[in-house]
């Protein structure tokens, strides 16, 4: 006997698999505006080279940071290409930004063929054969430009931040990347809040300091910035100014294929050995100092470090500073909700004044290549060796025929969030600011990127103890002694590391470091 | 022997239909165990060689910067979740029981299922977000009543994290356990209620006298079922503090996660993991042996 109620739940039952019944288009493959349709098996039997791109945040059919339009630049190079190559189909996918699912993907030779992935995080797995060095093709010819034209003679050439594209090369010296854009961090401060309280951009760190004190007198959080950007930027930024004075009596290692970016420049192994000479510990005073700047300037920043939403603080004016990147200037530059004008800085230098290690210098670059492509053990799974797959081939001519200007201006334009790194290709005007930092020296070492994931996880998690009052400055600064000891033990196993020509290169430069000031206390 | 030869074959259709279950259960359980564990003796990273190490992975874990803090998390939200695991909704469920009315017992024994099909993962967003969030029900409320200066990021605090994590789900009226207790409560006879009443028993002393010791088999089972949920269950912290801060709400199981698909370092994982099935192990044999259930109390008598 048919009941009321059953005829209730048939009809809301089937109003729910209307409601979640995807659309045409969904149906097709392209679940956003501006996405590609999925190939149906006969077009993947007709077009046998199908290849798979992670753009990151240039993937059609999203919109970054949900201000504009959904993207559709990668979509018109991907049908240009299929156009020259028509045996060829290109498919873009979003993939998670965690290395946990990068690994396994690569692991099981399962990853996109090209993928955006931090370098830093490449080096930790170039020895698996998991990525594709790509100097063979850098240096030769790029195929798609007429004579005379920027490539025409090795694709290198149409890099246009030469020395931070060719600084990416990994520490075995093969450079597994190409840098498609580049990324600039910037103070962005309430110019309104700004008159009113009389103030100007900051020229020095004590200025920079007071400036802070005043904010926070006037009831703002002077500098919003999350834990990740401290430990990161933060930490290299103060690093640098302290140490850099020293590097002719450390650089223990030159690199003529990284020296125009990387001049001075402190690798792990390099790392390695100074620890063991006593530096990065409880007996190097520059060590010692960095920490308490970085923990004397916490007291500006906002509370809750690692769940706030920064730009949620700056757009309500309750933080009056927000230390972020370009990748903000699209949002910050459109939100209807903005009511007041912005500007941007960047972070004033360390006098002696302030720091007896701190030389004035220029504080240095902290961004730098921002998409990196990547080409993985994918793309040469038709024959598992690189020097003989024909689909390698391929995938490398997308990404040749992607840094053409014609076709990465209106990609990398589109978004307003990176500065092109394409011979040709102005950055919007928005993004101006950054240029000019970016032409600047690179940081000293990238404590982020050194050593192990695991040695980035232990340093994160006691710096953020450390900073908001969990453990005192010694127990924070044996751990962090701890970490660097187990960390160099674990690399010099890991990657067959030898120390003798370090070692050599530090006895050489014992007289330049003998006019040195506040070198580690030797036991 | 013969015999028992004899009943195999009698029974071999009986034995070919149970296979497929035990097939799953060694593929899916048995087999990645002693896989487990014989990767636990190797220094293994994932796309890299295998070196026999024997059992230097367990002795690198007792020295694991996270060994004792994460141990010292693990046993205090044991210790709440099982005690809020059974306090709380064996309270409700008597109270559900208690009522009169057959109807208002089937509609409150809903209400409390209900919130089931909520997913674990959404509702630990919500808590993150919602409750504990700079924005949150705690801190808007701290700012109404004027304590304004006491709010703060409560996952994120050295001091809070822990409590904070412990506190989800808060009132714990854990629909299942809700209706296993209440199971358990309809489980006792009439006659039990009737020589209680008889006797002179009622109400909290009731409970505690008759109530209580009868459901003890039901208590046992939740007792095992939240030291393996708790042990093994790390997604709380992972999504919410990823351990944090520093290593404040860092569990074992987090740490092996880590270990395994951040670090790579899958032997030393499958040694985590060996060492939390030891545990496991232990404290289940240990329940089962020292924790009366109802039927050892009436055997006992």
């Amino acid at each position: 006997m048919v009941k009321p109620k059953h005829i209730l739940l048939v009809v809301i039952l089937g109003l729910s698999a209307w409601a979640l019944w995807p659309s045409a288009e969904e149906r097709a493959g392209g679940g956003r505006l501006g996405d590609r349709p999925k190939a149906s098996e006969a077009d993947k039997a007709r077009r046998p080279y199908h290849l798979r791109v992670a753009p990151a945040l240039y993937l059609p059919g999203t919109m970054p940071n949900n201000v504009g339009k959904p993207l559709e630049g990668l979509t018109h190079v991907a049908e240009k290409f299929e156009a020259l190559f028509p045996d060829t189909y290109v498919e873009f996918v979003g993939v998670p930004a965690v290395r946990e699912w990068l690994v396994t993907q690569l692991a099981a030779g399962q990853a996109p063929d090209i993928i955006n992935v931090n370098v830093e995080d490449v080096w930790q797995d170039v020895q698996k054969g998991w990525y594709v060095p790509l100097d063979p093709y850098l240096n030769r010819p790029l195929p798609f430009v007429k004579p005379a034209a920027p490539g025409s003679r090795q694709w290198w050439d149409v890099f246009k931040y030469q020395a931070i594209t060719r600084g990416k090369a990994a520490p075995d010296g093969l450079s597994y990347c190409i840098s498609f854009d580049m990324v600039e961090t910037g103070i962005f401060y309430n110019k309104d809040i700004f008159e009113r309280l009389g103030l100007g951009e900051p020229k020095d760190w004590p200025e920079f300091l007071a400036l802070q004190k005043r904010l926070k007198e006037a009831g703002y959080i002077p500098l919003l910035v999350p834990l990740g950007s401290i430990a990161d930027w933060g930490v290299d930024l103060v690093f640098d100014q302290l140490y850099k004075s020293l590097r002719p009596g450390i650089d223990l290692r030159t690199d003529p294929q990284r020296a125009a970016y990387l001049e001075g420049y402190l690798d792990w192994d390099e790392i390695c050995l100074l620890h063991q000479k006593g530096f990065f510990t409880r007996r190097d005073p520059r060590w010692v100092d960095l920490w308490r700047i970085l923990k004397e300037w916490r007291q500006y920043w906002n509370k809750d470090l690692s769940s706030a939403d920064p730009m949620r603080l700056f757009v309500t004016q309750k933080g009056a500073m927000f230390w972020t990147a370009s990748w903000s200037v699209n949002q910050l530059a459109r939100d209807p909700d903005i009511a007041f004008k912005w500007g941007v800085f960047y972070p004033p230098p360390i006098p002696a004044s302030f720091n007896p290690y701190g030389d004035g210098h220029t504080m240095c670059v902290i961004g730098g290549s921002c998409t990196q492509l990547t080409v993985t053990n994918t793309a040469f799974s038709d024959t598992g060796r690189p020097e003989t797959s024909q689909r390698l081939k391929r995938v490398i001519a997308f990404l040749q025929f992607l840094t053409l200007p014609e076709n990465a201006e209106p990609v990398i334009n589109e978004v307003k969030a990176f500065l092109p790194n394409i011979v040709g290709v102005e950055p919007h005007k928005e993004l101006l600011v950054f240029d000019e930092i970016l032409r600047r020296p690179y940081t000293t070492t990238k404590w982020s990127y050194t050593f192990d994931l695991r040695f980035n996880e232990i340093f994160q998690r006691m710096f953020d103890l450390y900073l908001n009052g969990g453990i005192g400055e010694e127990e924070y600064l044996e751990w962090t002694e701890k970490n660097l000891d187990a960390a160099a033990r674990a690399i010099l196993v890991r990657k067959k590391l030898d120390l003798a020509p370090l070692e050599r290169r530090w006895e050489e430069l014992a007289p330049a470091r003998r006019e040195m000031k506040g070198l580690p206390d030797a036991r | 022997m013969r015999d028992k030869l004899q009943a195999i074959v009698r029974n071999l259709g009986l034995y070919a239909i149970l296979s497929p279950t035990f097939l799953l259960l060694a593929v899916f359980c048995f087999v990645p165990f002693v896989w487990a564990f014989t990767t636990s003796l190797y220094d293994y990273e994932i796309g890299g060689d295998r070196v026999f190490v024997g059992l230097a992975n367990y002795g690198e874990y007792l020295g694991d910067p996270t060994f004792w803090s994460s141990f010292r998390n693990l046993f205090l939200l044991t210790l709440v979740s099982v005690a809020t695991g059974v306090v709380f909704p064996l309270g409700i469920a008597k109270l559900i029981f208690s009522l009169s009315s057959e109807h208002a017992r089937y509609l409150y024994r809903v209400v409390f299922l209900v919130p089931i099909v909520v997913p674990g993962v959404a509702t630990l967003m919500i808590w993150g977000g919602m409750v504990y969030g700079d924005n949150g029900l705690v801190n808007e409320l701290l700012r109404l009543v004027g304590l304004g200066d006491w709010a703060r990021g409560w996952l994120a605090g050295p001091d809070t994290a822990l409590w904070a994590v412990a506190m989800i789900g808060f009132p714990f009226a854990s629909g299942i356990n809700i209706l296993i207790f209440y199971a358990g409560l309809a489980g006792i006879p009439e006659s039990v209620h009737e020589a209680a009443w008889l006797d002179g028993a009622s109400g909290v002393g009731k409970f505690f006298l008759i109530d209580l010791p009868l459901v003890l088999s039901q208590i046992k089972l939740l007792v095992i079922l939240t030291i393996i949920g708790v042990v093994q269950g790390f997604q709380g912290m992972f999504i919410l503090t990823r351990g944090g801060p520093g290593f404040r709400t860092m569990v074992p199981g987090l740490w092996m996660y880590f270990n395994a698909f951040s670090f790579q370092r899958m032997g030393y994982a499958c040694a985590i993991g060996v060492v939390l099935f030891l545990l496991i192990l232990v404290l289940t044999v240990l329940n089962l042996k020292y924790f009366k259930s109802s039927e050892d109390l009436q055997a006992a008598l």
